[in-house]
């Protein structure tokens, strides 16, 4: 049997243990609601969120917002935008626990974002409210053609 | 009925069936407004603070109200009617203008009828002009503020069933199954017999794939409508969608028992025995339910339906004298864009590459004919034999013309807010990253069509090339449990089961017994 063979069998085994949920996810990026960061380049995306700069541009300190790595959402952060292995992830926030928080919900991610001044944080698009900014990444916004964080 | 009534409103109106799920979502935020009306009108409690309908015009809110009857029972066009004398009265209606702006078939009213809600918006009550945001920005294609509308809206009337409801079709229609059932099951929870939720959330459970928990809200639901025919032809599709046959078409049977009228549930029968396999005896039920339906748009689409069933049997010679037939009879009717799909669907399962660019170019050639249809149907047919361009060309190896077929999609899709379009566009530049070996993109690009067989297949080869196993089985499950009567699936899915079959007899330790 070809390894292609291999491989598609245990797809195949495996898929039918799955659930088969395919939803798509856009991760919007968000600040709060008085910021002054209205739009980031993809590669200052990847500063902030690889602790790389600690500063917005106004002076306040960077405080990164998410959830547990394990949810769906960070999964497709992890995918989307670090590039890393969950246990490289884990390791590098980890190493930056001074500057993250990581949310228990959705809704205590959004009210963390909306009341820490210098916060940034990912979460699902459809879950933001008007208590938030949205930046701009690349000039797009989320659910936008061409917007890049997003994923399954 | 429900089904008949809006097919009826959508064909006559602009002779498409394109936007039939649109027109879904339609008659359920209709449903919406009706109750959101009747809210209005009953002393408010504290579990239930309903939303202010704001008009200075005792005629017109007399008029806004008969409209959200007759729409109540369906009557749509004569709602829509009253709706418009409704808003002549009270020009600062801004409700009745962003209702109508956002449920007018027509494209030109949608557009004054907005501006008319926009600017009258200042005179509405906060949770209208929630209501008017929310819908002005998503029929804008701003989405991001639309989302943020609505989540507001919700904080402010989470104990009010029908916002609670209007998320859910909303989110329905992005594809947000998971968050449509959340909403359609706080419905639920406010209001035990409604019904349209049941049904709702029962679609979203199926979309998922989750068909158990579908079946058990199929079955409150034809609870609460026991003599009524659309309850059991909509659990059908379900159970057919689930790979359920034989239960599908007992279900499509006591639709037809209850309303012998009822010719979905004929037709229903027949995409049933098509997926099954049953292709002679499904044609045979085309052939009765086509000769029963009062709609001459639906029986000439229904003939595509005919014609698949050819492709389902490897008769390649039959079916494409099946589809030129049915091109001839769209041409006749005067359905430019049903006779552009019948030589899309040519090319999808042709051989040779000339025979699929001579179908592609007469599917262009048919929207080049004079023949009446909006357009923002014909950019969707448009977009759409662009993408099987693309796909072709991918698919043969041609990977400039794939790039070259892609600029066009991409500048028709750019200027556009139609997500159907931007879904092709994103499927037609997912097949091309992926022949390029740019799995990451092609990833990016296919992630959100999750009901195209094509861009499954693509995203589980971009997902298994990449390492990424976990996605992949989920995306293989998904395609294998696809069960519709297109052509789409006819092309893809059962041979994606036979080389799974194969798969599986290959491996060591699989051998019979």
């Amino acid at each position: 049997m070809s390894r292609n063979a291999i491989r598609l069998f245990t797809i195949i085994t495996l898929a039918v243990c799955l659930g088969a949920s395919c939803e798509a996810k856009h991760l919007a990026v968000i600040v709060e609601k008085n910021s002054s960061v209205g739009s980031l380049s993809s590669a200052d995306l990847l500063k902030v969120f690889k602790f790389d700069r600690p500063k917005w541009p106004d002076g306040k300190n960077i405080i990164l917002v998410m959830r547990d790595p394990s949810t769906p959402e960070m999964q497709t952060a992890i995918n989307a935008l670090y590039h890393m292995e969950p246990g490289a992830f884990r390791s590098l926030l980890a190493s930056h626990n001074k500057t993250v928080i990581i949310a228990t919900s959705e809704d205590d991610l959004l009210k963390s974002v909306a009341a820490i001044p210098g916060a940034v944080g990912l979460v699902d698009v459809y879950s933001i409210t008007e208590h938030v900014k949205v930046v701009r990444i690349d000039g797009k916004l989320p659910l936008e053609q061409g917007y890049p964080l997003k994923g399954r | 009925m429900l089904r008949l009534t809006i097919r009826s409103l959508l064909f006559q109106a602009t002779l498409a069936i394109a936007y039939l799920r649109r027109y879904l979502v339609i008659f359920c935020c209709l449903t919406f407004s009706v109750s959101m009306f009747a809210s209005s009108q009953a002393p408010a409690s504290a579990s239930d603070p309903g939303i202010t309908v704001t008009t200075s015009s005792p005629e017109a809110r007399e008029l806004f109200a008969a409209g959200l009857a007759r729409c109540q029972t369906l009557h749509l066009r004569e709602g829509f009617q009253l709706w418009r004398k409704a808003a002549q009265v009270d020009p600062d209606f801004a409700l009745v203008h962003i209702l109508l702006s956002n449920f007018s078939p027509d494209p030109a009213e949608r557009v004054s009828e907005r501006e008319k809600a926009l600017v009258a918006r200042k005179h509405a009550s906060v949770e209208e002009q929630l209501v008017i945001d929310w819908l002005s920005n998503s029929s804008t294609g701003h989405l991001v503020p639309a989302i943020q509308a609505m989540n507001t809206a919700l904080e402010q009337n989470k104990n009010h069933k029908m916002v609670v409801w209007l998320a859910g079709m909303w989110l329905d229609e992005q594809h947000q199954w998971a968050r449509a059932a959340q909403m359609y099951e706080q419905a639920i929870q406010l209001d035990p017999t409604f019904g349209d939720a049941w049904n709702s959330l029962a679609y979203c459970y199926a979309r998922s794939g989750d068909y158990d928990k579908a079946s058990a809200a199929m079955q409150r639901y034809m609870q609460l409508l026991p003599d009524q025919a659309n309850p059991h032809d909509t659990y059908a599709e379900i159970l057919l969608m689930a790979g359920k046959f034989d239960e599908a078409i007992a279900e499509y049977r006591t639709a037809l028992k209850l309303d012998p009228g009822f010719v979905d549930s004929q037709r229903g029968i027949a995409d049933t025995l098509s997926v099954m396999g049953e292709e002679t005896r499904a044609r045979k039920e085309y052939a009765d339910a086509i000769a029963r339906v009062n709609d001459k748009v639906e029986g000439v689409r229904w003939s595509l339906l005919v014609a698949i069933t050819y492709v389902r049997e490897g008769d390649l010679t039959a079916a494409d004298t099946a589809f030129r037939n049915v091109a001839q009879q769209a041409h006749e009717n005067g359905l430019g864009n049903v006779e552009a799909e019948a030589y899309r669907d040519m090319a999808l399962y042709q051989r040779k590459n000339l025979a699929a660019g001579a179908a592609l170019d007469q599917a262009e050639a048919a929207m080049g004919h004079n023949h009446r249809a909006p357009q923002s149907l014909r950019d969707a047919e448009l977009a759409s034999i662009m993408r099987t361009r693309v796909e072709r060309a991918v698919q043969d190896g041609d990977l400039k013309l794939a790039a070259n077929s892609l600029k066009p999609l991409e500048a028709l899709s750019a200027g556009t807010i139609d997500g159907g379009i931007h879904l092709l566009y994103e499927s037609a530049a997912g097949a091309l990253a992926l022949s390029q070996k740019k799995y990451d993109v092609a990833i990016s690009h296919l992630s959100d069509n999750d009901a195209d067989p094509l861009s499954l297949l693509h995203l589980l080869q971009a997902y298994e090339q990449s390492g990424r196993s976990t996605e992949a089985q989920s995306v293989a499950t998904r395609l294998a449990a696809l069960n519709a009567p297109t052509i789409d699936q006819a092309v893809i899915v059962p041979g994606f089961r036979k080389a799974q079959l194969a798969a599986k007899h290959a491996s060591p330790g699989s051998g019979s017994r």
